[in-house]
Parts: structure tokens; sequence; C-alpha cells
């Protein structure tokens, strides 16, 4: 996992840099690899029981971004923010971002069980891979400016945050039933 | 001869709600949350200014001329409907009441409740835990199915009302007249300065909740 994080601060610097103009199939190819989800696309296809187990635990981790991201919305709220439960919720967010991609190999979608994964996420692989990059980028800065103690950076981070949560939630997230 | 009944703040208020509830409704379930956020800003606003006018407005919109104990709906019932008084009689008083009552716990859910990513929080939601933000977010969800069956109940009533004692209920809360029976005393307004200051306090109100009701939360 340090590899595959270091491989992404890497390409961040590189990005920062100002090499924007990499073909975005490029950034993709440079983020897809990552351990798990490499396991995940050149194993056997999941068994089913496998598969629901899968989509329980990545629900559970989703909410876990949720749960975090009104922890850290709420403190950066008051007039003088705590800084503790924001730095605590960028850590917890950027530790579990790298992992988003790995949550939803082939075989994990509304047809094997309950889940708001919408079929278009197999169905678009690259954009989805786009998008979990840019959450994961967008993760790693919130948390370098959580612990950077910048509340101007902190704020708009956390705002960059927020937009690719939804860029991929508007377009792959069934809506809410019950 | 047709005498005032409802005044015009009155009826904006109750037409600008209906609309309200129904843009809330479509942008809850379609998704559109940071919409959905000021339509219950809006809805909040409205909420300030009633009860202000409830206070402060004309005779028929003061809640001193329709907030009665159980006695009077019995008496109203009895009487075949009849009650000798200009505005809401006591059985609608009832559902005037039970329908702003349901209308507060709405908005006030509303306003610390948070979508499931956390990304657009109510403005209060920060003053209190995200557990109990989740409660009242799911609570927020819930209750709006009470408040449509209490929207049927309310259009219910003014169809029966229409077809079965040939009254018209509607036509007056568009026009804000209607045909009294000789003798009943019309509605007594309010001077158009009374709303126009229950108008300002009721934004004033509003703009601190939604600036996160400080000095709270400091």
């Amino acid at each position: 996992m340090m590899v595959a994080k270091s491989a992404c601060a890497l390409c961040a610097i590189v990005l920062l840099a100002g090499c924007k103009a990499q073909e975005p199939a490029n950034q993709a190819n440079m983020v897809i690899p990552s351990a798990e989800t490499q396991n995940a696309a050149s194993a056997a296809p999941l068994t089913r029981d496998q598969a629901l187990a899968l989509m329980k635990e990545r629900e559970h981790h989703m909410d876990a971004f949720g749960d975090a991201t009104k922890k850290a919305g709420n403190s950066l709220k008051a007039s003088s923010p705590n800084a503790t439960p924001v730095r605590e919720a960028a850590a917890a967010i950027d530790a579990l971002a790298p992992k988003l991609l790995s949550w939803f190999p082939r075989g994990t979608g509304p047809d094997v069980g309950k889940t708001r994964a919408k079929p278009e996420i197999w169905q678009k692989p690259e954009d989805f891979a786009l998008k979990a990059h840019d959450f994961e980028q967008a993760a790693m800065q919130f948390d370098v400016a959580a612990k950077s103690g910048d509340l101007t950076q902190i704020t708009a981070t956390f705002d960059a945050l927020g937009k690719s949560c939804k860029a991929c939630h508007d377009i792959y997230r069934a809506p809410k039933k019950d | 001869m047709k005498e005032r009944v409802w005044d015009l703040p009155t009826r904006l208020f109750h037409w600008a709600l209906v609309l309200l509830i129904a843009l809330s409704w479509w942008s809850a379930e379609t998704g559109r949350t940071s919409l959905h956020l000021w339509f219950g800003y809006g809805a909040l606003f409205l909420l300030f200014f009633r009860i202000l006018w409830g206070f402060l407005g004309s005779s028929t919109a003061r809640f001193s001329a329709f907030v009665r104990g159980p006695g009077a709906v019995v008496e109203y019932v009895r009487n075949r409907f009849r009650w000798p008084v200009a505005g809401h009689a006591p059985l609608g008083a009832v559902s005037v009441l039970a329908l702003l009552a349901l209308l507060l716990i709405q908005v006030g859910t509303g306003l610390f409740a948070m979508d499931e990513d956390g990304l657009f929080p109510g403005p209060l939601a920060y003053l209190v835990s995200v557990g109990a933000s989740d409660a009242l977010t799911e609570l927020h969800e819930e209750l709006f199915d009470w408040l449509l069956i209490l929207i049927g109940l309310h259009i219910a009533a003014i169809l029966l009302y229409r077809l079965v004692l040939g009254r018209n209920l509607l036509g007056p809360m568009i026009t804000g007249k209607a045909d009294l029976p000789r003798g009943m005393e019309p509605m007594r307004p309010a001077t158009p300065l009374v709303a126009i200051f229950c108008t300002l306090v009721a934004i004033a109100a509003t703009a601190w909740i939604l600036f996160g009701a400080p000095p709270l939360g400091s």
C-alpha cells in the first residue's frame, strides 16, 4: 500500500508541476494498478458470497466516508473550528480513499445483490477510475491541508473533496430507496 | 354582497407554502439537495411570518380568533357546521394548527438534517452530533408522509364542504372575499405597516438561522 501511495504522491507532484497535458488514459493507467485492483481484475471471477461480502464491506466504507465528511464539515462550521476532529476525519478519508477502486470489481453490481452502485460503473470503467483517482487526490490534499492547520487551505480542499464525491455519486450511484 | 374574509398576507402565505412544499418534495425526490435547502429556508421564513401575523395580523389571521378548545369543535359539529364568526371555524382551526405544527417540526428537523454524504448540512446541523443529525434526518423523511396525509385531509375537507354542504372554501382563499350571512362581522384588516414589520422580522429571524444561529456554536 505504501508503494501505491508514494506512486500516487509522485503522480500528484508531477501533475502539480504542470504536466496537465497527459492523456487521461495514461493517468488512469498510472493509478489503476494498486495491488488490490489488480487482484480483482486478474483473479478468477468472484463467487457470489465473495461478491456479497465485498458489497457489504463497500457500503460500510462508503458510510465511513460520509461520517468523516459530516464530522469535518461540522467542525469547520464553528466560528473557531476545532482542528482535532478535522485532522482525524481527513486522515480517515485519506487512508481509505486509495482503496476505493478495489471495492468495485466486476460482478458486484445490482444484478448480483442489493447495491446502489449503477451498472454504468462497469460500462465506463475508464471514467469511473478517473473519478476515483480525482477523489483520491482530493482526499490526499485535504489531509495535507488538515495537517498543516491552515484554515483557508483546509476549507478549499474540503470543498474540492466534496465536489469529487458528488461528481461520482451524481452519475454512478442510484437514489436511496427505503 | 361579498365581504373580506382573508387578507392578502394570509393568502400569499398559504399559496407560497403550497408551492414551496411541492418544490421541496420534488427537489428531495430528485436529489437536488442544495435547492431543497433554499426551499426549506423559504418555508422557514413563511412560518416565522405566519406566527407573527397570528399575533399582529388581521382579525381572521389571529390565533386568538381561532384557537379554541374541543368544546367548540363539538358545538360546531352539533350545530351542523355553522359558526357565527367569519374566519376559521373550529374544525378548520384544528386543521390549520395541525398543519402549522407539523410544518414547524418538518422545517425544524430539516435545519439539523444532512444528506448522507455530509455535503449539504442543514444550517444548525453543526450544533448537534452526527448521530443526532442522522436521526433527525430520518425523522425529517418519515414525517413528510404524515404531512402528505394532513394535506390530503385538508383537501378532502374542502371537497366535502363543497359537495355535501355546498360551501365554497377555495374561492375565498384566492380572492379573499366570501358571501357572509347577514349580521356576520367581516375581517378587521391590519395595516400594511404591520405586514411590513412582520416580514422584516421574519427575514431577520430566517437569516439568523441561516448563519447558524450565532452566537451558538462558537
